[in-house]
């Protein structure tokens, strides 16, 4: 726009709503009590007119305590402070919520409700699982333990594992070596059906297919030779074992038919150290599982 | 030049004091800033064309204001406040603008 226009403009002055209809807050067209705009005016005619660049450095400087100018700062002191206000509510960190409108903030509420639920449901979904968890660990536990003790009681059975408990010491002396390895068997089938749990003989643990052979000096147990006197270490109930043995008729009368002499001693402590290495069946599987 | 300091204090105290703005009024008071830029921008405007003066600033100001937070309240009241304080702003954004485009004219001479 050419300085020409600012004169047409400064003409028309009159009808200024012609030129920028409804943007001219502060302007007063037809003013009555404005003064300035008429001293303006007759200023315009009798010099060269001013232009809006003058008018603005006029306003500016020097500073002048006028009313117009009061009204106007008391008006831009409150726009500055709301501006203040606003900018520095907006830019609050927590302040996001602070402007937000009622229906977004019933959104967010929402939101965050639907968020807390599903946190809630996955919560619960895996508290289920950690439960399940621990009685299922807590099953394995308490299947391992008796799995344990099934083993150490299949274990003494088998031989693999010393044992200890009240029992007998039965010694047999047989110095003209009438003793066969059949009285040795009988001795023993004694001794299980007055319920032996656990029989070491010398160093030799027996088992179920322990067998007594005929050496060519003396007895072999399992093929390993015995010397004598042969010694019965038994866990079991010894007010069963020991009347078992000394029953009339029984192994000790036998015993002492064949000149040799048999010894029970009781003991609350009786200790089967003697050993067998585990043998794993070469076909034979368990059946359960 | 004492419109401008006054524009000036006004930021000065609002940053400093921080007031706690009322909640009933918190909605409003970003549309009522952007009204009374407007006001601001027209009334530089008729300083420049020189045709300003003091009450019309004020009246316009303050009706400014009073008419943006109004409908605001009402387009809340209906349940459009979010749609009409959109549209308020657009169009003050628009004056604001052709104000400028005025002020840039007395200013620049372009």
């Amino acid at each position: 726009m050419s300085s020409g226009r600012d004169d047409g403009m400064s003409d028309e002055r009159e009808e200024p709503e012609n030129t920028a209809p409804g943007s001219t807050d502060g302007a007063t067209p037809g003013s009555t009590d404005g003064t300035t705009p008429h001293e303006h005016r007759a200023h315009e005619h009798a010099a060269p007119p001013v232009t809006g660049r003058q008018r603005l450095v006029a306003g500016l400087w020097p500073p002048r305590l006028s009313r117009a100018q009061l009204t106007v700062a008391v008006l831009l002191f409150v726009l500055g402070l709301g501006l203040a206000i606003q900018v520095s509510s907006t830019s609050d960190s927590g302040g996001a919520l602070r402007g937000a409108r009622k229906e977004d903030l019933v959104r967010i509420l929402t939101e965050l409700d639907n968020r807390t639920q599903r946190l809630e449901d996955e919560k619960r979904g895996l508290e289920s699982q950690r439960s399940e968890l621990e009685t299922s660990s807590n099953q394995a536990a308490e299947a391992l333990k008796q799995t344990q003790a099934k083993a150490q009681q299949l274990g003494v059975l088998a031989g693999t594992v010393a044992a200890q408990g009240p029992g007998i010491t039965l010694t047999i002396t047989d110095p003209k070596g009438g003793v066969e390895a059949d009285s040795l068997l009988d001795t023993l089938q004694e001794l299980r059906a007055a319920g032996a749990e656990a029989i070491q003989i010398n160093d030799v643990r027996v088992v179920a297919d322990t067998y007594f052979t005929e050496g060519a000096d003396g007895v072999l147990i399992d093929g390993h030779k015995v010397a004598q006197p042969y010694e019965f270490k038994v866990i079991g109930n010894p007010q069963d074992l020991e009347p078992a043995l000394n029953i009339p008729g029984g192994v000790v009368q036998t015993l002492e038919k064949e000149q040799a002499t048999a010894d029970v001693v009781r003991s609350q402590k009786i200790v089967v150290s003697a050993l067998r290495p585990s043998k794993q069946p070469d076909y034979a599987r368990s059946s359960s599982q | 030049m004492i419109a401008v300091l006054g524009l000036v204090v006004g930021v000065v105290v609002g940053l400093v004091v921080r007031p706690v703005v009322p909640t009933g009024v918190e909605p409003y008071l970003p549309i009522a800033v952007v009204a009374a830029l407007d006001a601001v921008f027209g009334g530089l405007r008729a300083m420049l064309d020189g045709i300003f003066d003091d009450k019309v600033f004020v009246v316009s100001f303050l009706s400014n204001v009073v008419v943006a937070a109004l409908i605001v309240f009402l387009g809340d009241k209906l349940g459009v406040g979010a749609q009409l304080s959109t549209g308020v702003v657009v169009v003050l954004g628009i004056r604001i603008f052709s104000n400028a485009a005025a002020i840039r004219r007395h200013v620049f001479r372009a």
